[in-house]
């Protein structure tokens, strides 16, 4: 472990928090906030310039000081993302601010404002930032365009990248990590095009673009996608759907592999489950009210795409819908996106690794001596994989006992408690009852939001990732004493 | 011809002992001085020590002179490299083992044409598609396909309340033994007669029919079985053929079950086939096999390497009750054994390679050629030609030689069966049911 060479990377992430601010201090001079953006931005870019500049370069990362890069980068960019909100005096209390900034990097957009629309455009233009930073990975993106890195690149990567495999496009982590980017970055821009053609003003059209793409789910109105045209989220569906998707099939795609999405096992499951859910719930919704629709369709579909990606954009209260169609969003809220997307949650590849791992088990007890191969589409899964993806089970579904409990003590009912623990977890926003659609998290208070920020950063990291921070054996020096 | 083999394993070994009967001249390399010298003691050969794949050794071995080259060492890429150290020329075929699946999978550089190789021979697949025939007409101890399966000769046993029983060939004549089915020869206590119409047929005898296509229910139906397509399989053991055996039964859509004793390997299979249900435990564990119901199925086929293991796996299932079981016999002297003990087909690796090799080797008007495993008779699929003796006269007064029959006839697109009075024609392709001692005269009675 080398402290040094941490701290030298976390100043380079610094530094970059510090450059996503500029449009926002740019938007803040008419608003008359100039004074605590500036001081933000130089405070956060200027510690990161420090810790850049005046430690040495020692050498390359290894695999222990590339998870604790990850993890404490994460806390620090987070911190820094904050300190807007309360140099502008916009946020009610150091712990909301906090749990904005959580919420906009970790890509859930869960929010403590009651009216969006009395926030100042500065403001509103740095939570969609943060969402589109966190969403790609800011790490991935130091990997991209700092190969100063170096060969620990790789460590950092897969810290960072969600799933239970980190694909390589490139032979090279830097050219796949810029590969990454480069398909973010023109997937985004293709967006705000499209939304300004169906009649968004350019900076809302960026917004929701940010937003979309990073599966986060802050809006710029208080009605979020409702407040839009049914063709504008028929477009935002198909957006959110996408973002939901490993980013590396649609890097095939693009360059000429039409059926990269359709060959892909896990982009299957992914397909099946948001169909059949959407139907469940349009059958579900048509039950209730006695006639169907096709808004009632686009209502269906939209806020299914929406929990399944983990984006959170909702176009009509799903706290009121029929209780089966509830239950659906909450199975979906713990799924979460495909492996390698921008979305959270448990993950598609996962679900799909423990379900044919069961239909293998009740195989084994009709054939006792059975040898049951998992498989995904027609690919064997290791059974290491197997196993790591089990103790990621028991994991997500202790740390959501433990959230819920403690959003319990705090004062939540039981509804609100679970579904606000797994939207923070799984990066979605918008939970049931008392943090539902309609609602926002601002009455839960200073220490339940403390909770949700830890709970949002653990579901983003996939928790090994910052757990090891509290391990007293990453501290130590590798190789011994020197 | 000079042939030059490369590899005495037991493919080799086998393809030579035929070859010298057939008066070629074979040289056969390999490595191994021990297993050389038991050629050479055994068979009218040359042998010479060294690499195969040495050009050296090959121009020693008088490459320069030879028709054939076959590389069949148990080792794909030394078979590969064998056929790439001999120069191409006009006159010269080089024929190379490959068993890997990998070589055959999509893409493969691996290609007739490629490496040097002319022809590619996969012993173990031969076998799978041998016993997978087998499998698909449930009764039948042998089953060989002319002309892309429009004519089929099939070894029956007769069993008990068989119309055919106890009856002179004769008497089934035209009306039941119609003209589209033709009994070509029958065993009985190890001896194979070509029967004539006076011959008479008892329960328990093993007869060769052939037939075309359409009839083959009917001949199933004569010797006292039903046609039935069997829809469940259990495999035995995790060799080769049992993977290219699984590949095909998985194509055509039956239930598979393989049984493999090594635990890796079974862990092997059970990744590259999807739809085989891969179970690891002995072959021959009663328990085992009951509790995944060998009973009910329609075929057991035993296929690990050891024959003795796979004679008792296959009496476990006759017994238990599976419908038809087929049985992979290395040794030859275990063929008559297995018969004797009520197994219903053995198939030997050694056979189906040197089938599927001799077809190439007796080129010119054998189109086709297949050896039986009981008593080394052979099918012959011969292209008739203008110099042919027998051109144009009834076949029961063309002189055609002892110890072989005209079972068949492939007229274009239809197919005769021929009576005494029915001669051929130049373009014809007889298929010719020939003991060994007939093979011979044969072959020179077609001339190409």
């Amino acid at each position: 472990m080398n402290p040094l060479e941490v701290l030298r990377v976390i100043g380079v992430l610094l530094v970059a928090t510090a450059a996503a601010m500029v449009p926002s201090v740019a938007l803040a001079v008419p608003e008359g906030l100039l004074a605590g953006w500036l001081g933000a931005a130089v405070l956060v870019g200027g510690a990161g310039a420090v810790a850049w500049i005046a430690t040495p370069r020692i050498g390359g990362i290894n695999a222990r000081e590339g998870v604790v890069i990850v993890g404490l980068g994460w806390v620090a960019v987070v911190i820094a993302g904050s300190l807007p909100f309360i140099f502008t005096g916009v946020a009610p209390s150091v712990s909301a601010a906090l749990f904005e900034s959580v919420s906009g990097f970790t890509t859930t957009g869960a929010t403590v404002f009651a009216v969006i629309e009395d926030l100042p455009p500065s403001a509103l233009m740095w939570r969609s930032m943060s969402h589109w930073i966190g969403g790609m990975g800011i790490i991935v993106l130091g990997v991209a365009i700092l190969p100063l890195l170096g060969v620990g690149g790789a460590q950092l990567f897969r810290a960072e990248v969600p799933g239970i495999t980190a694909d390589r496009l490139a032979p090279r982590i830097v050219t796949t990590a810029r590969l990454l980017w480069g398909v973010y970055v023109f997937l985004t821009g293709l967006l705000v095009v499209l939304y300004m053609a169906f009649g968004m003003s350019p900076f809302e059209a960026i917004n929701h673009a940010m937003s979309t793409l990073a599966t986060g789910g802050f809006s710029t109105r208080t009605a979020s996608l409702g407040a839009f045209s049914p063709a504008i989220q028929w477009i935002t569906v198909f957006f959110m759907f996408a973002a939901g998707v490993n980013f590396t099939l649609h890097y095939r795609m693009l360059t000429g592999r039409w059926n990269a999405w359709f060959r892909d096992a896990e982009w299957r499951w992914y397909l099946a489950s948001t169909v059949g859910v959407s139907l469940a719930a349009f059958a579900a919704l048509w039950v209730e009210q006695g006639n169907g629709s096709l808004d009632l369709l686009r209502h269906a579909v939209f806020n299914v795409v929406s929990i399944h990606s983990t984006t959170g954009f909702a176009t009509a209260d799903f706290a009121l819908w029929p209780s089966v169609a509830q239950v659906l969003l909450l199975g979906l809220m713990f799924v979460g996106a495909m492996g390698g997307s921008t979305g959270g949650g448990f993950k598609v590849v996962r679900a799909a690794v423990v379900t044919e791992h069961t239909r293998g088990e009740i195989m084994k007890v009709l054939h006792p001596r059975a040898i049951v191969v998992t498989r995904l589409g027609r690919t064997a899964v290791r059974s290491e994989v197997v196993l790591n993806v089990l103790a990621f089970l028991g994991m997500y579904v202790a740390t959501h006992a433990a959230g819920t409990i403690a959003l319990a003590a705090l004062g939540s009912d039981l509804v609100t408690a679970m579904s606000a623990a797994l939207a923070a977890m799984s990066s979605i926003g918008p939970g049931l009852a008392g943090v539902g659609p309609a609602a926002n998290y601002g009455h839960l208070g200073d220490p339940a939001l403390l909770v949700l920020s830890a709970l949002m950063l653990l579901g983003r990291l996939e928790f090994y990732t910052l757990l090891v921070l509290f391990l007293p054996g990453v501290w130590m020096r590798a190789g011994g004493r020197r | 011809m000079r042939v030059i083999i490369v590899g005495a394993g037991e493919v080799g070994y086998h393809v030579a002992d035929r070859l010298a009967k057939e008066q070629h001249d074979v040289v056969i390399v390999d490595v191994a001085p021990e297993r050389l010298d038991y050629v050479e003691s055994h068979l009218d050969v040359a042998v010479l020590e060294g690499n195969g794949a040495s050009p050296s050794v090959l121009a020693r071995a008088g490459l320069k002179d030879a028709g054939l080259l076959l590389a069949v060492t148990s080792v794909d890429e030394v078979n590969l490299v064998t056929c790439m150290s001999a120069p191409s020329r006009a006159g010269l075929v080089k024929v190379a083992r490959v068993s890997n699946p990998d070589f055959y999978a999509e893409r493969s550089a691996v290609q007739p044409g490629t490496f040097g190789v002319d022809l590619l021979i996969n012993p173990e697949r031969e076998l799978a598609l041998e016993a997978f025939r087998l499998l698909q007409s449930t009764a039948a101890s042998d089953v060989v396909v002319f002309a892309g399966g429009a004519v089929q000769l099939l070894g029956l046993w007769v069993a008990e309340g068989a119309p055919i029983a106890n009856r002179k060939l004769s008497t089934i004549g035209a009306g039941e033994h119609g003209r589209q089915l033709l009994t070509v020869a029958v065993e009985r206590e190890g001896e194979t007669i070509i029967p004539s119409g006076s011959s008479e047929i008892h329960v328990g005898d093993h007869v060769y029919v052939i037939a075309a296509a359409a009839e083959i229910p009917r001949a199933l139906e004569l010797t006292g079985h039903r046609h039935e397509k069997a829809q469940r399989v259990m495999l035995a053991g995790g060799s080769v053929e049992t993977f290219y055996m699984a590949q095909l039964l998985q194509q055509h859509g039956l239930d598979t079950i393989a049984i493999v004793e090594d635990r890796e390997r079974a862990l092997e299979l059970a990744e590259k086939l999807e739809r085989t249900l891969v179970l690891n435990g002995n072959v021959t564990d009663i328990e085992l096999l009951e509790l995944e119901g060998v009973g009910g199925m329609d075929a057991f086929v035993a296929l690990t390497d050891y024959d003795e293991t796979n004679i008792i796996a296959s009496l476990v299932a006759k017994h238990a009750g599976a419908k038809q079981v087929i049985t992979l016999v290395n040794k030859s002297d275990y063929v008559p054994l297995a018969r004797r003990l009520g197994l219903d087909a053995a198939v030997s690796p050694r056979l189906s390679a040197a089938s599927a090799l001799l077809r190439y080797v007796r080129r010119g008007s054998v189109q086709r050629v297949a050896t039986l495993q009981a008593n080394d008779a052979e099918v012959l699929s011969l292209v008739v030609t203008p110099g042919s003796p027998m051109v144009g006269r009834p076949l029961a007064e063309a002189g055609f030689p002892d110890g072989a029959i005209v079972g068949a006839i492939v007229r274009g697109n239809s197919v005769v069966v021929p009576t005494g009075r029915d001669a051929l024609r130049v373009g014809d392709s007889a298929i010719v049911f020939a003991l060994p001692d007939a093979v011979g005269p044969v072959t020179r009675a077609f001339p190409t």
